[in-house]
């Protein structure tokens, strides 16, 4: 699993699924959380994290919000080298199949439908970790 | 409008309704460990909100267009919202709507999904919160249709769908 230094962000327009997510992380043992509510004001935020030196090494983003979509975040965040690897994970109340797709296609570390309970963002955690561990050996 | 034709628009027939009350029952144990009992669901013509606060999203379906309401009097949603994030509340704050919203959008999302997965084809909307003394206006001639639910504490809250 990832380590509980793990820098995370948190992006949702509703400070409530905001407030969900970090207790289910605080519960997981990670203290390192810093929250966005919407894709918009999370890109700077991004970016001075990883001018800082201190980048997030976890992105937990909500797909739909008014400004800036997770979805489109989560592009922009691809089409960097810098954060093509971050772990990037989206939280949302969308489950058909073209989302799903779409966010394969644009490069999502795991995806996590609405409503979701504590057992279950672990477990996806998991499979996010085991995924980037890999990944982390052969580069 | 007659009771015939509002029970025969494809937004109000019984899949319809299960899908509301599967989404609400799933969201609020799997997020709010919290239980509730469906009452019978009854049209009404003429529309009434209930409740000190309520969640909106506009339900399209080309050609099909309809508003979801969620409403809830205090001591439903508190209760909700203590279950859900351990926080407790006594007045209406901007906290308290703000998880009225989520609500609203999962229930909206889950309910969305199974009418897709049979056919509809509802898109995705982001929710208004309404709170205090208000008036909503219709412009066309629409039914309401309404689906109360209790949960433990005997206080209860209400889906409203209204469709055009």
């Amino acid at each position: 699993m990832f380590p509980t230094t793990t820098k995370f962000l948190v992006i949702d327009d509703f400070a409530t699924m905001r407030k969900i997510i970090k207790k289910t992380l605080n519960e997981l043992g990670y203290t390192l959380i810093e929250e966005a509510d919407d894709g918009a004001t999370a890109w700077p935020l991004i970016e001075a994290a990883h001018a800082k030196g201190e980048p997030y090494g976890f992105i937990i983003s909500d797909w739909n919000m008014p400004k800036m979509a997770g979805i489109d975040l989560l592009k922009q965040c691809r089409a960097e080298d810098k954060y093509k690897g971050v772990p990037f994970m989206l939280v949302t109340a969308e489950s058909e199949q073209k989302q799903i797709l779409e966010a394969a296609k644009a490069g999502v570390s795991d995806y996590v439908v609405k409503p979701f309970n504590s057992a279950t963002l672990k477990q996806k955690m998991e499979k996010v970790w085991a995924k980037f561990s890999q990944t982390a050996k052969v580069a | 409008m007659s009771a015939a034709q509002v029970i025969q628009n494809p937004l109000l027939d019984k899949k319809l309704i299960n899908a509301f009350i599967d989404g609400v029952k799933m969201t609020l144990s799997t997020m709010a460990q919290t239980n509730t009992v469906c009452g019978k669901p009854f049209i009404e013509t003429d529309f009434k909100l209930r409740g000190d606060i309520a969640g909106m999203v506009g339900m399209v379906a080309p050609p099909m267009k309809g508003t979801l309401i969620i409403s809830f009097p205090k001591e439903s949603i508190f209760l909700i919202i203590k279950n859900m994030i351990g926080e407790e509340y006594t007045e209406i704050t901007t906290d308290v709507s703000d998880a009225v919203g989520e609500l609203t959008n999962m229930i909206y999302g889950s309910a969305k999904t199974s009418l897709n997965q049979m056919g509809y084809n509802f898109e995705m909307a982001i929710p208004t919160i309404v709170r205090g003394d208000f008036v909503i206006s219709k412009t066309q001639v629409a039914a309401t249709l309404v689906i109360p639910f209790q949960l433990e504490n005997k206080s209860e809250f209400y889906i409203e769908i209204t469709v055009s």
